[in-house]
């Protein structure tokens, strides 16, 4: 009987295993189309683009369904490629059916016309970098398209906790989770302004930037891409 | 955090495994103490001293600990993990259930401590003693594939302490109580620290059971790196302070054997792990 014990006793102390942490890492899915005339001229065409992320913030390609609201003036394919037909106006939509069954739509007006309009995205977001813990970390910054790469621009509000080990900046579109984000690298600066140049992204690409402990998997703080 | 929490976390939980205080033993009279210490710790104090979440990590340690009096005033001190266990546990998505990141362990010796005490008074009514102590870094300070786990904070400690102990009749019964403070000089980028702590405890059913309770701390002079300076993840654990309650239950089964068992908590801390720890041990004296 006391070796029994003895035995259970080291079983648990020894076999002390990894379990799961449940990471709360749900966000509403978004849709945006990404490239949008506001007119084509009648007989060509123009590809319409847009990026779907899902309820992870993972961007899923060919979950967009391309409609057209009069394929008689212009038509579009599952690829968003749009034709013009004949001079008019229709309403140009993007659909994404969800899990539960809902749409996620966005809907533009797209003229066919003499000419083709394409409509200039911006080259400039900015947003607060704000502590999501008990840790420093706030600043404002801007992020800006360079051609085809970005420059993040860390204003000199910012500061953040030099405590913690392995302090990583990403790029997301989920801000509770770096799971698909982009790693820009780690932190360097603590205080001041500062730069990051990422090569090949988008600016519409992510819509958060994040502040994460790496070596330890603990979110620190973010700031929307507004 | 780098071991956050598990460098004082060893520390708090290792002091509250340890007897002694003022007296050392005497000539050819010992004191082994096997013993499983354990925290599970899912929340931590921040550099702010406010408790915030991290991925659980848990720390399991086989310790010994044995003192022996090679003079009536000078004993020598062990401490050393024979064993220890760390892991981190699987991060997992609650939208989908897919692992979003796999966790990972490590096992293997911890950090051990040898210390020398040397008792400044004897006879008196006050017990004064004096201790050394050299905290080998052989322990491992940057396992899995992010250095994050660690069996040891891989530095070497220098720690001088000073302690005074008095033993008083308690009604029928007796008690002791001891303070300490003491310097720890650290290395490897790591700041220095002053260590102080007050322990009091009481002695039932004819000496049978013994019940102590602990308050430690520990102040950093922040002289040493921070995190961010070093490549060394385990540098985390600089800077780190607490002060702790460390109660601890011991019965003699007769004058040679006996049990004890406790829990240390970290009242207030700063880069340390916010969980309790607890420990149960054997121990023979002679």
């Amino acid at each position: 009987m006391k070796n029994t014990f003895y035995i259970a006793l080291c079983t648990l102390l020894f076999s002390a295993c990894i379990g799961d942490d449940i990471i709360m890492d749900r966000v509403e899915e978004t849709l945006r189309i990404t490239a949008q005339a506001a007119s084509i001229a009648a007989g060509e065409t123009f590809l319409f683009e847009a990026r779907y992320t899902n309820n992870i913030g993972e961007t899923e390609k060919g979950q967009v369904t391309w409609l057209s609201s009069d394929a008689a003036i212009l038509s579009i394919d599952q690829d968003g490629l749009a034709t013009a037909i004949t001079q008019g106006v229709v309403i140009v939509s993007a659909e994404v059916t969800l899990e539960d069954g809902t749409i996620l739509k966005e809907e533009m007006d797209v003229e066919v016309s003499m000419v083709t309009v394409e409509i200039e995205l911006p080259t400039s977001r900015s947003g607060v970098i704000e502590t999501t813990t008990f840790y420093d970390l706030e600043g404002d910054f801007t992020i800006n398209a360079v051609d085809d790469d970005l420059v993040i621009e860390i204003a000199d509000n910012y500061k953040a906790s030099s405590a913690l080990p392995g302090l990583y900046v990403y790029l997301t579109n989920n801000p509770n989770s770096i799971n698909d984000a982009l790693e820009i690298g780690e932190v360097e600066v603590f205080e001041g302004a500062h730069t990051y140049e990422i090569e090949n992204v988008g600016l519409m690409d992510y819509d958060y930037i994040l502040y994460f402990c790496k070596p330890f998997r603990v979110k620190v703080g973010d700031g929307e891409i507004e | 955090m780098k071991n956050i929490l598990i460098t004082l976390s060893f520390l708090f939980f290792s002091i509250a495994l340890q007897a002694g205080g003022g007296w050392p033993q005497a000539k050819g009279k010992g004191y082994v103490k096997i013993s499983e210490w354990w925290l599970i710790a899912n929340q931590h104090y921040t550099d702010q001293g406010r408790i915030d979440p991290n991925l659980t990590n848990g720390l399991f340690n086989t310790t010994l600990y044995a003192e022996y009096g090679l003079t009536d005033r000078l004993t020598a001190i062990i401490y050393s993990p024979l064993f220890s266990r760390s892991y981190f546990n699987n991060e997992v998505s609650g939208t989908t259930g897919d692992i979003l990141t796999e966790g990972e362990a490590i096992n293997g010796i911890g950090d051990t401590d040898i210390s020398l005490k040397y008792g400044l008074t004897k006879g008196k009514g006050i017990a004064l003693a004096a201790t050394i102590t050299l905290g080998l870094p052989i322990g491992n300070d940057s396992g899995g594939s992010q250095g994050n786990l660690q069996t040891g904070d891989g530095e070497f400690n220098q720690l001088i302490q000073l302690d005074a102990g008095a033993g008083f009749p308690l009604g029928q019964t007796n008690g002791y109580a001891n303070v300490y403070v003491g310097f720890n000089n650290r290395t490897n980028g790591f700041s220095d620290e002053f260590r102080y702590g007050f322990e009091a405890g009481i002695n039932l059913f004819d000496n049978r059971l013994t019940a102590i309770a602990r308050f430690i701390g520990v102040k950093s002079f922040r002289n040493g790196e921070t995190a961010a300076e070093s490549s060394n993840t385990s540098i985390f654990a600089n800077n780190a302070e607490f002060f702790s309650f460390s109660p601890e239950i011991a019965w003699n089964f007769n004058e040679n054997w006996g049990v004890a068992a406790g829990v240390g908590t970290a009242l207030s801390g700063k880069i340390i792990y916010a969980n309790p720890s607890y420990n149960v041990g054997v121990f023979f004296k002679w």
